[in-house]
């Protein structure tokens, strides 16, 4: 295991048992701080509260990464808790890279912001998801974690092409990717995948996983598997296995 | 008649969808039109869409909930349980992107929701089961020892304030909420605890990964929790119901589980 990365607000404490169990983790492997709830695309204010104890955990526990995903997630005071869909607009990117910007300026640091499974599309989208990225990238000046889960998620859930997606992201801007397992989900006459990260990276999943690892090389990922997590040896099993198309493509790169 | 504006401005689209999170529940004659028509119809309804969504925020709400109050699930069941959360989702919705707070007006929610019903003591229990989670998170601060009263000038010591653990909380119930708590841990069989088996008071710490929580006397937890609460020793003394005879026992107490962090005594001369 080369490294470990964690929800940021998993570590929101002021003190205690789960803090401590993340520093003896921290003293051991290089960290990732994953963020689910600052909703950088709401219109809402930013949370500027939250922000403080994302800056706290970085403060202290001096991650390599820090994430988040373009996403919103509260509106009229209420938050979701969830990763909500954007439409991939000019104003919704306007919006977003002034966030990101605004976030990265309090942090003093750039961000990962990572693409979004979804189960919707809107019909007032004028980008494509890796254009609205790239966009993002280029105001921004933000990295992105490129989930390939979510990728091929898309591609069954909304039709996407995701050669297209892979192959229209910023090369270098891509700093991480993630891995998954989804659940197949019969919704009326579809099938919808569900990225609930409860089972094994499926094949098809893989084989995007080298395309992507062709075109980008050898970028640090992660396994995520946070529902119905197996034994230990299972685990280990899988990210042993991205280790190797890690180590194919850095060979290619050689 | 005007047809609703297509939703393309971000503040109002994501003012409709979050009502759509927030409704209980779609198809297409009752979704709200603007927003259907303004989500990609590719031969799977978009309400369908939608439901996925407010299914998936209702859940991850339910499930913030039943992992801060596992005893409660355990004693009510899973259905009565999604009940509750429900209609507290409706009256406390999250304030916070991060879930760990949802649970936070759980206690104070289910006093008024279950006033009168033989159910009342479940927002004790939730009121212990908060406590036990507010402690997990608390800050860590060095004890002091015993030995910092000792310094105090004996005319002093009735206004001094010991200053406890952010790590501690203190409930005080009509009910056997102790009883209950132990009976429901993981690890045991979950037998039932009547609740009219009597009142019990509840000192709450935590250890290297746990909570603690310790039974004490009704006017021990009286007298702790007024010290918690900022009071000097005589007057934590006589808003609880602690005999001063047993006052030393009860800082000895304090002072060996490493739960006082600080001492103030006030400033010699400057006694009002």
């Amino acid at each position: 295991m080369g490294w470990i990365e964690v929800h940021t607000e998993n570590y929101f404490q002021d003190g205690g048992p789960q803090l401590r169990a993340l520093e003896r983790a921290r003293a051991l492997y290089p960290l990732s701080l994953h963020g689910v709830g600052l909703g950088l695309g709401s219109t809402a204010p930013l949370d500027r509260e939250h922000l403080r104890r994302v800056k706290r955990a970085i403060d202290r526990f001096e991650p390599a990464l820090v994430s988040e995903h373009a996403c919103w997630g509260q509106s009229g005071g209420e938050h979701f808790n969830d990763l909500l869909p954007l439409p991939q607009t000019e104003e919704a990117l306007r919006h977003l890279a002034s966030r990101v910007r605004e976030v990265q300026d309090v942090l003093g640091r750039q961000i990962l912001v990572e693409n979004l499974s979804s189960y919707l599309a809107f019909t007032s989208s004028q980008l494509t998801e890796w254009e609205f990225l790239s966009a993002l990238v280029e105001e921004s000046g933000c990295g992105l974690l490129l989930d390939v889960n979510n990728i091929f998620v898309n591609s069954v859930n909304l039709g996407i092409d995701p050669h297209k997606f892979i192959a229209g992201v910023p090369q270098h801007a891509v700093q991480e990717m993630h891995l998954a397992g989804h659940l197949r989900k019969q919704v009326g006459q579809r099938v919808l995948l569900i990225d609930d990260h409860g089972s094994a990276v499926c094949p098809d999943v893989w084989r995007l996983f080298e395309t992507a690892l062709r075109r980008l090389g050898p970028v640090p990922t992660l396994i995520e598997w946070d529902t119905d997590v197996p034994a230990l040896d299972v685990l280990v099993a899988e990210a042993a296995l991205a280790d190797q198309y890690l180590e194919r493509a850095r060979e290619l790169a050689a | 008649m005007n047809s609703p504006p297509e939703p393309t401005h971000l503040a109002q689209l994501q003012a409709r969808l979050a009502a759509a999170l927030r409704s209980p529940g779609h198809d297409r004659a009752t979704a709200d039109p603007a927003l259907i028509a303004g989500i990609v119809d590719d031969g799977l309804d978009p309400a369908a869409r939608l439901n996925l969504y407010r299914n998936n925020t209702r859940a991850m709400f339910v499930g913030a909930l039943a992992r801060s109050f596992p005893v409660i699930v355990r004693r009510v069941g899973d259905g009565y349980f999604h009940r509750l959360a429900a209609e507290y989702r409706d009256a406390h919705p999250s304030r916070s992107g991060d879930l760990h707070w949802i649970g936070e007006n759980f206690p104070a929610w289910l006093t008024v929701r279950l006033a009168g019903t033989q159910y009342a003591w479940l927002a004790d229990l939730a009121r212990l089961e908060w406590a036990c989670e507010e402690v997990l998170v608390a800050a860590d601060v060095p004890a002091i020892s015993i030995e910092a009263l000792g310094v105090v000038a004996p005319e002093a010591l009735p206004e001094v304030r010991l200053q406890l653990q952010p790590a501690l909380r203190c409930v005080s119930s009509r009910y056997p909420v102790w009883s209950v708590w132990r009976a429901n841990q993981p690890d045991q069989p979950g037998e039932a605890i009547a609740a009219d088996r009597g009142a019990e008071h509840v000192v709450i710490t935590r250890t290297d990964d746990r909570p603690v929580l310790h039974l004490r006397p009704e006017a021990e937890v009286q007298f702790v929790a007024a010290l918690s609460a900022g009071a000097g020793l005589q007057d934590a003394l006589e808003s609880s119901s602690l005999p001063v005879e047993d006052l030393p026992l009860a800082l000895a107490w304090l002072f060996q589980n490493g739960l006082v962090v600080a001492l103030e005594a006030p400033v010699p001369g400057e006694k009002e």
